[in-house]
């Protein structure tokens, strides 16, 4: 009997966001409950959403990203992050960290205590593999990290005339400099609960360009960056703890274990 | 085929004696295995000093050009430049096989794909040929630890012999995977116990990514996505052209390659934006790799550590008009090679001379470790030409690819190409074209140039033990053309 190939259909195009809801990835945004106030105390839930350019096959949730914001003072603020990775083989990288920032349009970090830590596939840490960072920058007002740009971006007007120029420390440790943040414009989406969305554009070494998609209340609904999507998602906890349980029992399943 | 008509061709095969002098006195190594028989060379590896660590980069598709301290003047590298500059970094290197499974198959055994049963994506290596990890475990006192790809056969698994796992992976994510991952192998240095000798596989995804990329940018939109960009997008490479009259291998690659798929031909700025994205996922890959050196760095290992970086294969970079993989153009077949050991590998140094394989990484790695290498290497050791003691009696090295049908063969001054039932050969100039351009294999004047280069395959073959269920493998053994 001849064997049977699964069609895949290359994407062809970037991740804009009407192609995420082609691809099943959003199927909406939740409407905003009042006003949204970028300035004030807000808790977004991402879920990381990857794309191996095939339509029907290989796009996955992967695992989500917490930002809470807490306005601390008329010139800080802190950032509480909270990220769960799923890999295979049922292992999870969970990474927190708490950011002292300055209330400048880059949300600029002052210090912070980051961890990383692994987990198996029975829930077990593996402390071998825990990393703790504290440490702090001086004087560098022109410097952001990833996950502060989630929370500067929402407080930039929409306007062409917004420009930043600036040092990327991803992940609060791998400097990347020359990068340069902008407003592209609002464009038209056909996904229910954002008719139109801003966006901005980063471009900077060590970094694929990234766009991040604001609705008129500023709040931030998407960051897409080649293969990679954060789409804002109150349920995406609750869909990633599903999936490390699905992962964990086709692994046992796989493995001939029993659950412990 | 029989051993009786196995040795009776292999026989009538054999080196002429003028052949044997031109070749250069090297053919005894070739001949012999590939590796210098040396009666003394337990005694000196035992005198000589080991490394306590080991820690082995693996890239995923990394254009042999693409470190800004190798002159690469797109990108910024600065984690490959602090590591350029404290190695040998080999300029004449090549892959055993411009795909993955396959190349990593030969460099992580010392043997070629086709002998390890991987000539495709996805196979497991043939179970009595020992990887690297588990020839370390019974011969050495190294922990031996993996991190990231692996892909023999899956991808990503917690499972691979002779290796503790401490990360899986993502499936095809590099950008995701590669950072998870570092972070691991940062934890890992940071934790390990200063007195216990390890060799760590920190085994990356990119820059893979400009895999998606290229699907997820096939059409081409007719003007820059970002016209910011267009002050900075990497000129064309000047064989951006390519040969009509190509293996048919080569052309059916090309044709279903993302640029010539789409609804539109790519235009020349879509093409420099693919290079464009492509230094960008160098630049991702390079600050990843920095998260393990200066963890490393750290812990007071880097002096006492010695650091391999190597790829699986190249990218076309759209030399040829070829993006990708799987062909024996410079660009997919050629990959940097970097060795570092504080204090005993020359610093700063640009080998141009020495021909190398992926395939030596397995017996030179041994010989730092003080140990024998496995049987039937078809690799040297390069410690001497490391450590500034001499250079390599080699005069060839050849590639594999394509199922099996594929082969190339590099000697100092020419490249030869074949692929089975193919009457299309391929040889290039590489001292006066390096670019690949003037395809010389139908010209009378370089008639006994092919004829030589043949012969090596020839033998080179001869000696191969390729693990059964590789297909065309009695091609090989013939070498006659269809």
């Amino acid at each position: 009997m001849a064997k049977r190939t699964k069609k895949r259909t290359i994407v062809g195009s970037p991740l804009m966001p009407d192609m995420l809801k082609e691809l099943g990835a959003v199927r909406g945004f939740p409407l905003p409950s009042g006003d949204f106030a970028p300035d004030t105390n807000w808790e977004h839930t991402y879920r990381i959403w990857t794309c191996h350019g095939y339509r029907e096959s290989g796009n996955d949730n992967v695992g989500y990203l917490r930002i809470r914001r807490t306005a601390n003072s008329s010139e800080q603020l802190t950032l509480d992050v909270y990220q769960t990775v799923v890999q295979s083989d049922a292992l999870v990288n969970i990474v927190e960290a708490k950011v002292k920032c300055r209330k400048n349009p880059l949300a600029s970090p002052i210090a912070w205590e980051l961890e990383s830590r692994f987990v198996d596939a029975d829930n077990n840490e593996l402390p071998q593999l825990r990393c703790r960072e504290n440490s702090r920058v001086t004087g560098a007002a022109d410097t952001t990290s990833d996950w502060c740009l989630f929370e500067a971006v929402q407080r930039l007007a929409f306007d062409r005339q917004t420009s930043l120029s600036f040092n990327l420390l991803e992940g609060l440790s791998l400097s990347k400099s020359g990068q340069h943040l902008f407003y592209r414009g609002v464009y038209p989406t056909k996904i229910p609960g954002a008719d139109r969305l801003h966006c901005f554009v980063q471009l900077g070494s060590g970094i694929l360009p990234t766009e991040y998609w604001l609705d008129d209340s500023h709040r931030l609904l998407a960051v897409t960056s080649m293969n990679k999507a954060y789409i804002f998602d109150a349920e995406s906890e609750k869909i990633i703890e599903r999936r490390i349980e699905d992962v964990r029992r086709s692994y046992r399943k796989n493995k001939g274990l029993k659950r412990k | 085929m029989s051993d009786g008509r196995r040795q009776k061709r292999q026989s009538s095969d054999l080196l002429s004696r003028r052949e044997f002098v031109k070749l250069g006195g090297s053919a005894v190594a070739i001949m012999s295995g590939g590796v210098l028989t040396n009666k003394d060379a337990g005694a000196r590896r035992a005198r000589q000093p080991k490394p306590k660590n080991i820690l082995i980069i693996i890239t995923d598709q990394q254009h042999i050009d693409t470190i800004a301290a190798g002159g690469c003047h797109h990108v910024r590298t600065p984690a490959l430049d602090r590591l350029t500059k404290r190695s040998v970094s080999f300029a004449q290197s090549y892959t055993p096989n411009p795909l993955c499974s396959p190349a990593r198959s030969a460099v992580l055994t010392g043997r070629t794909s086709s002998e390890c049963g991987v000539h495709v994506n996805g196979r497991s290596i043939r179970s009595d040929i020992p990887n690297l990890g588990q020839w370390f475990s019974e011969q050495t006192d190294y922990e031996t630890f993996y991190a990231g790809k692996w892909h023999l056969p899956r991808t990503y698994t917690g499972n691979i012999p002779g290796f503790k796992v401490i990360n899986t992976g993502i499936g095809g994510f590099g950008y995701l995977c590669d950072t998870v991952m570092s972070r691991a192998c940062q934890g890992f240095l940071r934790n390990w116990s200063k007195r216990k000798p390890f060799l760590l596989v920190a085994s990356f995804m990119q820059p893979h990514d400009i895999c998606e990329w290229l699907r997820l940018n096939m059409e081409n939109p007719g003007r820059l996505r970002y016209p910011e960009l267009a002050g900075e997008l990497p000129e064309l490479p000047d064989n951006f052209q390519f040969d009509e009259n190509e293996p048919e291998a080569i052309r059916r690659r090309r044709a279903g390659n993302e640029p010539f798929r789409g609804k539109a031909k790519w235009n020349k700025e879509h093409w420099r934006y693919y290079r464009w994205s492509y230094y960008r996922n160098i630049e991702h890959l390079d600050a990843e790799i920095g998260r393990i050196l200066q963890a490393l760095e750290d812990r007071g290992h880097t002096n006492d550590t010695l650091v391999v970086l190597t790829s699986d294969h190249g990218e076309g970079m759209a030399h040829h008009q070829m993006v990708r993989k799987s062909s024996f153009y410079d660009e997919a077949v050629k990959v940097p090679l970097l060795f570092a050991w504080p204090g005993h590998i020359s610093e700063n140094r640009t080998d141009t001379t020495h021909l190398v394989s992926g395939l030596d990484i397995m017996p030179t790695l041994c010989d730092f470790a003080g140990i024998r290498a496995p049987a039937n290497m078809r690799g040297v050791s390069l410690r001497a030409a490391l450590e500034g003691n001499g250079g390599l009696t080699r005069d060839f090295i050849v590639s594999e690819v394509s199922s099996n049908t594929g082969r190339m063969v590099r000697t100092q001054g020419y490249k030869y190409i074949t692929y089975r039932k193919d009457p299309v050969e391929q040889l290039f100039d590489m001292k006066n074209d390096p670019g690949e351009t003037k395809n010389l294999a139908t010209s009378s004047q370089h008639a006994s140039t092919l004829a030589e280069h043949e012969k090596l395959l020839k033998h080179w073959e001869r000696r191969l033990d390729v693990a059964p269920k590789v297909p065309n493998t009695d091609a090989w053994w013939y070498l006659e053309r269809s």
